[in-house]
């Protein structure tokens, strides 16, 4: 028996549109098979739409399901996980769309929509995400009106209307219900990764790979600053350090003898005696507070400024004065840290650490390990030794260049004796060596430097371009002091940033191609820029972070103290009062019978005359009253026969409805009339 | 679901003391209810799902997604109690029948603030109607209703339903309407027609004789005359509407007499009457009617008809 189609025809349109419109993320994103799909049931739903064919039996629906739950699989490799899982929801709600009958079929698939469209903010949380699924949700609630309206006469846009005012009022619901609704911490742990490369640093340093890095704009992480921002010159942000040197490449060690677990602390468990050290020194001098939200690297490390104190779980101190995540880092992620420069002096160096720290491969730069005694020798102190490098490196005729000559035999040497043209990479190399050959405990840390300022979050914005390299040397007393190379060659790199250094060097080769795109494309770009940049800073920080944490803050800063009881009377009470605000105006009585102008017109002169003095019954007609003022005020009489004949051809005169003319004319009668009376 | 015996009176009779009966009633909220449908619950339970996975992806914007949902469902209990809400119902006219068959009622809906949608109207054990009713207007809705026994049938409890706009949530009333219907008693045959004062004895009439009637003249139409007797060629041939009348039978006015039927059941009795007023109203015969405590003068035609049917449902009070 055929079934009959009892989702109104009015709807169907919307219906079209919403299960369009929740799939396209994933149809864009996904293998292009599904996009055929979607257009094959909605190419069958609008003839069956239009009486052009039968909906398809069964078969067809099972085969159709089969096909895609194979080249689903086919596509992914499996049917679980969150692409593959996806994928199939979709292809189910495509196919769920073809046979859509009855009122009952229309709810599961508006259903599946709402999922659908949870999972579109699933691979993507950006602010144009999530209006895009508001508007999905627009679309879905129209299509809900829509089913439940049978009457015939109902049309399409009423619903859509009827949906934007529901969600018009839902939202600032929404947005209490976020803000007040207590976080809860995760049931069971899930993480969806993305599985893409990203440009960001490694965990080795050889010549060349950070050179690379500065050719790409894209967002590294992001800083807010909670009070005072350090100066340019200070803004160094440490990711790694790496203290082994194989003659070509610098690579991450962990000294002899120790283990991972004594080098980083979580923060839970006994602390070891760094780290007792370091927090001894936490009041040391001044400290900055700020947030640091980081884009997805897939690695572990993380950047902050010397020495970094962090409260919150799921992030580690190492031994070297640097933060580590306990997952890789696959989503944006954001963390609080204080940072007190002054506390290094606090860290010990063990006799283990010391001896890595110092360690040379015996082949390489031996003119450069010739040129480090000599340095020793002349030299009191080893502070004297590391400004001895420095004067060299300022002195002799060094370059800093994108584009350095290829070092052909050994490196250091090379750099050092022949080309002088390198990279902050080089020169953070040559130097660490360099002062390893002259007994000084000194590594290289990579990292970013420096940071674009966002003058409308004031926030600071560090790009991959902002990469560099410099050393750390452990100096008695001072502990390990950063010693910055590059900036005795190009103090501009460290003062302005990479794009100043360029310019003002050897521009012409260096810039070759490059695009280096941060806010300085001025004019309207660059304010544009600032502007989309703010917004998105703004959702990471108030919404995408908006944790358990954050929650407590704003919550006792709305409440004072914070109890379960509070929180739940406030949320109890703003909901009933914004809804108590929404019934108001939904239940306004509003007079069905309002008075029409000519009707105005009418009363206007009735109550006039009534205040004039002269009682008159409420049921009088124009021309009664005309009569009346006629009787009391005999000078009136002409003007009020005059406007009461008016008024009537202008009321019941079937030719014609009362024109703004002639309400015009009638206005100017009443008033003429008002001057005669009393 | 049926309540058992005594809770379910006690409903009852707390239904009926909070919704008493009426000839008009506008919906107001102590009249209202409001409640999740199956699938307004299923939504929420979406939500809910919504919910923990935003909790454990730690995804913000699916927790957004998820309060949203709630909302919308928070709004949209405003919205459905809103298109019930102010809706008025009052007493149209009826259509009386025998009993045993069904009579229909006629229930005004009037819309005096606002529009109203897709409002079923359903009384207990028959199927829905569906009707809008625009702001300002009115809409009438006739609802059959079975006549089990003879008598005044009141109306019974009306249910007022409405799942718009989302379809979320389920929202009703009950309006008892002081309406009845009237059911006139089944017609019994029966072979001596319970009247005298006819021309000698009542069998001549029951052969079905309608020549014993003498032509008089014209009259114009006034509503109420059978149609039977008007003058249709005439009308025809364009002379306006006319009723033919007839001198008076030889025989004199015909008295249904309730007290001619002695011996038998007050209903059995009725529905002799009953049968008898038919088949003489079938004759064109004047007749009237006496029962005890009303006396209908005889006459014929339609209205005469229906005022006598009308008096045998309501005996015995008038």
């Amino acid at each position: 028996m055929a079934r009959i189609y009892q989702v109104p025809s009015h709807t169907r349109l919307w219906l079209t549109l919403a299960v369009t419109f929740c799939a396209l993320p994933q149809l864009l994103k996904g293998p292009l098979w599904q996009g055929g799909l979607f257009a094959l049931v909605v190419a069958i739903r609008a003839l069956v739409n239009r009486q052009r064919m039968a909906l398809p039996g069964r078969i067809i629906r099972s085969l159709l399901l089969m096909g895609a739950v194979a080249l689903t699989f086919y596509s992914f490799g499996r049917l679980y996980g969150p692409e593959a899982g996806v994928a199939l929801l979709v292809s189910l709600f495509g196919l769920k769309y073809l046979e859509v009958v009855s009122q009952r079929d229309a709810y599961v698939l508006l259903v599946l929509g709402f999922f659908v469209c949870a999972t579109s903010l699933l691979f993507s949380q950006s602010p144009l995400m999530f209006l895009y699924v508001l508007l999905c949700m627009v679309l879905l609630t129209a299509c809900l009106a829509g089913i439940n309206h049978s009457d015939t006469r109902a049309s399409g846009m009423q619903h859509l209307k009827r949906a934007g005012i529901i969600m018009a009022q839902a939202v600032p619901l929404m947005l209490i219900l976020f803000v007040l609704v207590p976080r809860v911490a995760p049931l069971w742990n899930m993480q969806v990764g993305n599985g893409k490369a990203r440009t960001g640093m490694t965990d080795s340093m050889a010549p060349g790979q950070i050179s690379e890095l500065s050719e790409s704009s894209a967002l590294a992480f992001r800083v807010a600053f909670d009070g005072d921002m350090p100066p340019p010159a200070e803004r160094y942000w440490r990711g790694l350090t790496l203290s082994h040197f194989d003659g070509r490449a610098w690579q991450q060690a962990i000294p002899r003898g120790m283990d991972e677990a004594g080098y980083l602390y979580s923060g839970r468990g006994p602390a070891p005696d760094w780290v007792d050290a370091l927090t001894a020194g936490r009041s040391d001098g001044t400290s900055y507070a700020y947030q640091v939200i980081v884009e997805p690297t897939q690695r572990r490390w993380l950047f902050a400024m010397p020495v970094p104190f962090v409260s919150e779980g799921g992030v580690s101190l190492a031994r070297d004065m640097r933060l580590v995540a306990n997952n890789p880092v696959s989503q944006r992620q954001s963390y609080q840290v204080v940072s007190v420069p002054a506390a290094t002096r606090r860290l010990p160096l063990a006799a283990e650490e010391k001896a890595l720290m110092l360690s040379i491969p015996d082949e390489s730069g031996r003119r450069a390990r010739g040129l480090a005694q000599q340095w020793r020798l002349e030299s009191q102190s080893d502070a004297a030794v590391v400004q001895q490098a420095l004067r060299y490196f300022r002195q002799q005729p060094f370059h800093y260049t994108l584009r350095p000559p290829k070092l052909v035999a050994d490196p250091i040497d090379d750099f050092l004796f022949r080309s002088r043209k390198g990279f902050c990479e080089h020169y953070a190399s040559s130097f660490t060596f360099l002062m390893r050959a002259a007994g000084i405990p000194a590594r290289v840390v990579v990292g970013y430097q420096g940071g674009e300022q966002n003058s409308l979050g004031s926030h600071l914005l560090v790009r991959q371009y902002d990469a560099h390299a410099w050393s750390e040397v452990w100096l008695e007393g001072q502990g390990w002091v950063r010693v910055d190379p590059t900036g005795a060659v190009a103090p501009e790199r460290v003062e302005r940033g990479l794009r100043a250094a360029l310019e003002e060097g050897d521009s012409g080769d260096a810039l070759g191609g490059i695009q280096l795109d941060g806010f300085a494309g001025s004019g309207l770009l660059g304010v544009m820029r600032e502007w989309a940049d703010y917004v998105d800073f703004r959702w990471q920080t108030w919404v995408l972070s908006y944790d358990s944490q954050l929650q407590l803050s704003v919550l006792s800063k709305l409440l004072g103290q914070v109890t379960p009881l509070r929180v739940a009377v406030t949320l109890m009470v703003s909901v009933a009062l914004l809804l108590g605000l929404y019934g108001l105006y939904l239940f306004w009585r509003n007079p069905v019978h309002s008075q029409s102008p000519m009707e105005k017109e009418f009363w206007r002169l009735h109550q006039r005359v009534q205040g004039c003095g002269l009682a008159l019954s409420p049921g009088v007609t124009p021309s009664q009253l005309a009569e009346a003022i006629a009787g009391r005020w005999p000078r009136a009489a002409s003007p009020a026969r005059d406007w009461a004949r008016y008024y009537q051809r202008a009321l019941y005169d079937p030719r014609q409805k009362a024109s703004k003319q002639q309400m015009r004319h009638l206005r100017g009668l009443r008033n003429r009339l008002y001057k005669l009376l009393d | 679901m049926r309540l058992p015996q005594g809770p379910r009176r006690l409903y009852e009779r707390w239904l009926a003391r909070r919704l008493p009966a009426a000839s008009q009633i506008v919906l107001d909220q102590k009249r209202i209810f409001i409640f999740p449908t199956g699938y307004g619950f299923f939504y929420l339970l979406v939500a809910a799902l919504l919910f923990i996975g935003g909790i454990n992806y730690e995804n913000n914007l699916i927790l957004a997604l998820s309060f949203l949902m709630a909302s919308l469902f928070l709004v949209a209990i405003l919205h459905t109690f809103r298109n019930l809400s102010a809706l008025g119902l009052r007493n149209g006219t009826a259509e009386s029948g025998f009993s045993g068959e069904e009579g229909a009622l006629e229930v005004v809906l009037f819309a005096e603030q606002r529009a109203h949608h897709c409002i079923w109207l359903r009384w207990p054990g028959q199927d829905a109607q569906q009707v809008s009713v625009l702001a300002g207007e009115e809409e009438s809705l006739w609802l059959n209703l079975p006549l089990a026994r003879r008598g005044k049938i009141p109306a019974p409890r009306l249910k007022v339903e409405s799942r718009f706009p989302l379809g979320l949530l389920r929202t009703w009333s009950y309006a008892t309407l002081d309406h009845y219907c009237l059911a006139w008693p089944r017609p019994q045959e029966s072979e001596d027609c319970p009247a005298d004062g006819g021309k000698n004895n009542q069998r001549a009439f029951s052969s079905g004789q309608s020549g014993n009637e003498e032509f008089q003249g014209l009259r114009r139409y006034v509503p109420g005359d059978s149609l039977r007797k008007i003058d249709w060629k005439g009308y025809a041939r364009g002379r306006g509407l006319n009723t033919k009348l007839f001198e008076e039978p030889v025989g004199g006015r015909l008295w249904l007499r309730w007290d001619k039927l002695e011996g038998l059941g007050d209903e059995q009795r009725l529905s002799i009457l009953c049968h008898w007023v038919l088949e003489l109203d079938r004759q064109h015969q004047p007749y009237g009617l006496v029962l005890p405590g009303l006396t209908l003068a005889p006459d014929t035609g339609d209205v005469h008809r229906w005022r006598l049917l009308d008096a045998l449902a309501c005996y015995p009070e008038f």
